[in-house]
């Protein structure tokens, strides 16, 4: 499968349009990690964008305890990342596929100068992405509130 | 069995043939019954009885397991009122029940469809039921999907029956928790996302729900999200039911009015309810 059909089985852009699509493919490329590796690390400059095709991936924070227990785990369908939107450009957390994962991998700098060029896939990229972080704060929210009590 | 006109009327003596631990902490125990003379009717997944455990209050507990055996299962929290008595009874003890009551599960809409089960923490003990059933009529669904969340490793209820679920085929189970520790190599976050996440066909689904109602909220809106429709939802609301009692009505008493499952549309205005 090439990246513009693996972009158009993407829930991530699953609203956008085939030439969206096309433009988004200009700034990506298909990506793998084996397990253990890190797609992006606590504090280094955020310079990529990942779609996860296939595959899992912890987010952890580093250095908060032994062990680092991640936070959350992320599978196919689903997006890494929103750093590479807002500076600094730093990433926050650290990201690790807990099993060999495929990803689309978007260069940032690229995905970033398209958006600002071309509105229309700003606003698709960013109202999606802004899907994304509800969603996780949403889920955040529930994980804190320990709604299961002991079981 | 115990004759028809007897049935939830006097609780039914049953000996305790095994007692199981859920739990290191040792909060939640599993109790394996067997009748001492008479049974009580066979249940259907989703029904409860009523636990009368000797020098203590009766209290309601849901049924988790087989529907097709004598046996009665009942997993129980032990910071209910009578679990100072459930804590010291021992395997041999006998207890009564009285039952089975409530709503079942509506089990025969999900012949020949994807039956997709979300549970949240205890909410595993009534769907329970459901995978026993599945398991010996493999053929009346599709697929079955166990979409599982609870707090942490640490809770996971009837761990091997879920090490043993993941291994069935027809089976698509899935565990996430709140909290994972270093040495957890499964799912962390919401039980939502694992929703999002299994390839049933909404079309062709019908999902059961059970677990906390902050969480069945989060739940219905993933399925929602997903394609199911809001007719095709079933959620157990076991915090929200009343007993007959309080209403003054002349059936015997706490036998329940109705529920305790109820189709998504029909207990809908209780998720926007503000708690006092």
């Amino acid at each position: 499968m090439n990246i513009a059909e693996e972009l158009a089985g993407h829930p991530f852009c699953a609203a956008m349009t085939s030439e969206q699509q096309a433009k988004l493919a200009n700034c990506a490329r298909q990506q793998s990690f084996r397990k253990g590796e890190f797609l992006l690390l606590q504090n280094s400059q955020a310079e990529a964008f990942f779609l996860i095709v296939e595959g899992q991936v912890e987010i952890k924070v580093a250095q908060v305890s032994p062990g680092e227990a991640p936070l959350e785990t992320l599978g196919a369908g689903e997006a890494v990342g929103w750093s590479w939107y807002l500076p600094p450009y730093r990433w926050h957390f650290d990201a690790v596929a807990c099993q060999p994962t495929r990803v689309i991998a978007f260069d940032a700098d690229c995905l970033r100068s398209l958006m600002a060029k071309d509105h229309d896939v700003g606003y698709a990229v960013t109202s999606r992405l802004l899907e994304v972080v509800a969603q996780r704060l949403q889920a955040t929210r529930l994980q804190l509130s320990d709604v299961y009590g002991a079981a | 069995m115990v004759p028809e006109s007897q049935i939830g009327v006097s609780p039914v003596p049953y000996r305790i043939t095994a007692m199981r631990p859920e739990l290191e902490s040792g909060e939640i125990v599993t109790w394996r019954l067997q009748p001492l003379e008479s049974a009580l009717p066979r249940f259907q997944p989703g029904q409860f009885n009523v636990i009368y455990p000797p020098g203590a209050d009766e209290f309601p507990g849901l049924i988790g397991g087989d529907p097709e055996s004598d046996e009665v299962m009942h997993t129980l929290r032990s910071i209910k009122p009578a679990d100072a008595s459930a804590r010291v009874l021992q395997v041999g003890d006998v207890i009564g029940l009285r039952g089975p009551f409530g709503s079942p599960w509506p089990i025969q809409q999900a012949r020949g469809k994807d039956l997709v089960l979300v549970a949240g923490g205890m909410g595993l003990t009534s769907l329970r039921s459901i995978l026993c059933h599945a398991m010996r009529h493999r053929d009346y669904f599709r697929k079955v999907y166990l979409l599982y969340g609870t707090r942490d490793p640490m809770n996971i209820l009837y761990r091997d029956d879920v090490i043993a679920w993941e291994r069935r085929p027809h089976l698509h189970v899935q565990v996430t928790v709140d909290r994972g520790g270093a040495a957890w190599r499964g799912n962390v976050g919401v039980v939502t996302k694992l929703v999002d996440r299994a390839p049933f066909d909404p079309a062709e689904a019908i999902a059961f729900v059970c677990g906390p109602e902050i969480m069945m909220r989060f739940s219905v809106l993933a399925l929602q999200k997903h394609g199911v429709s809001d007719e095709r939802i079933y959620l157990l609301m076991e915090r929200q039911m009343k007993c007959v009692i309080d209403s003054g009505d002349k059936r015997p008493p706490n036998l329940p009015e109705a529920g305790p499952i109820f189709r998504f549309d029909q207990v809908e205005h209780f998720f926007s309810v503000r708690e006092p």
